[in-house]
């Protein structure tokens, strides 16, 4: 299991890894924008993408834009503070898998990875 | 486009941050923020060291800014995280905006039917800092008492209507 986990905030890293190697998932590439992530993503493989929305260089909606032009498959779940409806409707029309927000609990994020990926422990 | 501004304008923003302050402050944090004071920003407005600006657009436009002493902003990053720091550092920035993203974030997710859009957060520290707002709106300071100390929340709104 490879996961591309990508917030600008080194904080929220930090609090996603954790949660992620608590359910086992210890191979986890971060980055720190969506130009970063869109460069890890088309050297290597991944499993899931977990992307923040609001990111400076490029944000989480065009990067998952990007990913979808690449691959339509690969689960994208966007974490965010972008809550509203029409912001919801855009990323799912953009492509997303799923929608998680900001602030969340570990078991929060566990769900959704669950609908995704088979988690282990 | 005309701007008109009312007090009452920003009160209205008031309550969406409150609710947001205590949700994001309970699941981030693990202690519930008590409201003790509401007052016009001015002279009187307690100092603090490290403040989270973060710049609002749409059909209002506005900031909310988030304050804390050194030792309640190290206490943030150490509840989120783990780290211990000393002094403000780089990843005491980090987890202060971050905190300040998300109660904004969700105080406009309360206010959804005014389209707006929310920055990413700037951070501004020293003993003595002064954010600016422009001259037709009149901030409010919302103080609060919690568990790893107090703090404040500064919010201040212009409605645009054309």
């Amino acid at each position: 299991m490879k996961v591309l986990l990508v917030d600008d905030s080194g904080t929220m890293r930090t609090i996603q890894k954790r949660c992620l190697n608590k359910l086992g998932i210890m191979d986890v590439v971060e980055a720190e924008d969506g130009c970063q992530a869109l460069e890890h993503f088309e050297k290597q493989e991944f499993n899931v993408v977990l992307s923040d929305w609001n990111m400076p260089n490029m944000d989480g909606l065009t990067l998952l834009r990007e990913i979808r032009a690449r691959n339509k498959q690969i689960p994208v779940i966007m974490i965010t503070t972008e809550a509203e409806r029409t912001r919801v409707v855009t990323a799912i029309q953009s492509g997303v898998s799923d929608y998680l927000v900001k602030p969340f609990t570990p078991e929060g994020l566990r769900e959704k990875l669950e609908k995704w990926v088979a988690v282990t422990t | 486009m005309s701007t008109s501004v009312t007090p009452a304008m920003t009160v209205d923003y008031v309550n969406p941050v409150i609710s947001s302050t205590r949700n994001v402050f309970e699941m981030m944090l693990g202690c519930t923020p008590r409201r003790t004071g509401l007052m016009l920003k001015g002279e009187n407005a307690p100092k603090h060291e490290l403040s989270a600006v973060i710049g609002i657009t749409g059909k209002a436009a506005g900031t909310i800014i988030v304050s804390f002493s050194k030792e309640v902003a190290i206490e943030v990053l150490q509840r989120m995280v783990g780290t211990d720091a000393q002094e403000i550092n780089s990843d005491v920035c980090d987890a202060v905006g971050e905190l300040t993203n998300m109660i904004a974030g969700g105080a406009k997710a309360q206010l959804a039917h005014l389209e707006l859009s929310i920055s990413i957060p700037n951070i501004v520290s020293g003993p003595d800092h002064k954010v600016h707002y422009q001259s037709e709106i009149k901030p409010i300071c919302i103080l609060f008492e919690s568990e790893i100390g107090p703090f404040m929340i500064e919010v201040g709104f212009t409605s645009l209507q054309k």
